[in-house]
């Protein structure tokens, strides 16, 4: 019983200590800054294989649209590798017009990205037509 | 005893046949096969893809006195180990930049070097109207003198390879993708863009 409940006390601490995100503008990543009760060479496999367990990897917290000053219209995403490992990964973005139909363009391509583990990244993708106004972004696993 | 002989064969010839690679399209849409040592589609696609935005985005291509910017396609150089027509890049980045409605592409000027760039017609015509031929001809159907619009802008570039033994097995080839947009009147560079593209392979990979 005491074992249950030492192991129940070890994942609660890790769960809640690897539910801490920096929030800081200055990202020190693991085995740069010192470590901690939750994160040290005894837990940090735990936690590794934790991640991979439960499958954690890209999501993306926000995407903004906002017209240029040459009238192209930007779409900046931002998000969040919740993963321990680089995940690399595939993104294109279509663009639609008024009506919402495609429009056709050489830009959309499956362009290269990638996001190192416990990190944010950005991307940013630019509209081939002033009159684009609308996108759609697909993603994909790199090869 | 000869028609066992013949089975043996056409059993072989039915052996050989089935291991035959088949010959498939490739999916130029969600191409997921392997990457190879070479520059393929795939990584011309890359580079004009982010060549294209990083132009529309900069605001270099807008004329800030109205209308459109006229725009040549000067040289290119192809400074890899590969035989690369420069036009694999630019066919996509010229059409881009029409369609964006910035800018105007001009064929009367361009790279002698990169055929294509220039129509040889709009000098033919010239001809013609200067010889005696033109007397065959409506004379306002020929181009008048002084017709022909001047570039305001040249895009031009490089492309070149770095090979580098990576480990005892490996190599590493990286891509350079250098264009830059200058103002031909002035000669001030409105807009420059590096894309490499990096890979890492065996040994027995041949990149040219």
């Amino acid at each position: 019983m005491k074992t249950i409940t030492n192991i129940l006390l070890f994942a609660a601490a890790f769960a809640l200590t690897s539910c801490y995100e920096q929030q800081n503008q200055i990202h020190l990543r693991t085995e740069v800054r010192s470590d901690d009760l939750g994160n040290n060479i005894v837990t940090r496999p735990v936690a590794f294989a934790f991640s991979a367990l439960i499958g954690e990897g890209i999501e993306i917290t926000e995407a903004v649209t906002k017209r240029n000053d040459a009238a192209f219209l930007e779409l900046h995403v931002s998000g969040y590798n919740r993963s321990y490992k680089t995940k690399r990964f595939r993104y294109r973005v279509e663009w639609l017009d008024e009506s919402g139909l495609l429009i056709q363009s050489k830009t959309s391509v499956w362009l290269p990205a990638s996001a190192m583990g416990k990190s944010p990244f950005s991307l940013k993708a630019v509209a081939p037509r002033p009159k684009a106004v609308s996108f759609r972004m697909d993603t994909r696993k790199w090869e | 005893m000869k028609a066992r002989i013949l089975e043996i064969i056409a059993f072989f010839a039915i052996l050989i046949a089935g291991c035959a690679q088949e010959t498939v399209t490739i999916d130029i849409m969600h191409d997921e096969g392997k990457a190879v040592m070479a520059l393929d589609y795939r990584d011309f696609d890359q580079a004009a893809s982010e060549m294209i935005q990083s132009m529309l985005g900069s605001g270099a291509m807008k004329k800030t006195s109205g209308g459109r910017y006229v725009v040549t396609t000067g040289r290119i150089i192809n400074d890899t180990m590969q035989r690369i027509d420069t036009n694999q890049l630019m066919a996509k980045i010229e059409e881009e930049l029409l369609n964006s409605g910035q800018v105007v592409m001009t064929s009367a000027v361009g790279n002698a070097r990169k055929q294509g760039a220039v129509d040889k017609m709009i000098y033919d015509v010239r001809d013609i109207r200067d010889s005696g031929v033109g007397d065959e001809f409506d004379e306002e159907t020929l181009p008048a003198k002084r017709q022909l619009i001047a570039p305001e802008l040249s895009i031009s570039g490089k492309i070149f390879q770095r090979n580098i033994r990576y480990d005892k097995n490996r190599q590493q080839v990286e891509y350079y993708f250098q264009l830059k947009i200058t103002d031909l009147t002035t000669g001030l560079r409105f807009w420059q863009k590096e894309t490499i593209i990096g890979k890492r392979g065996s040994n027995k990979s041949v990149a040219w």
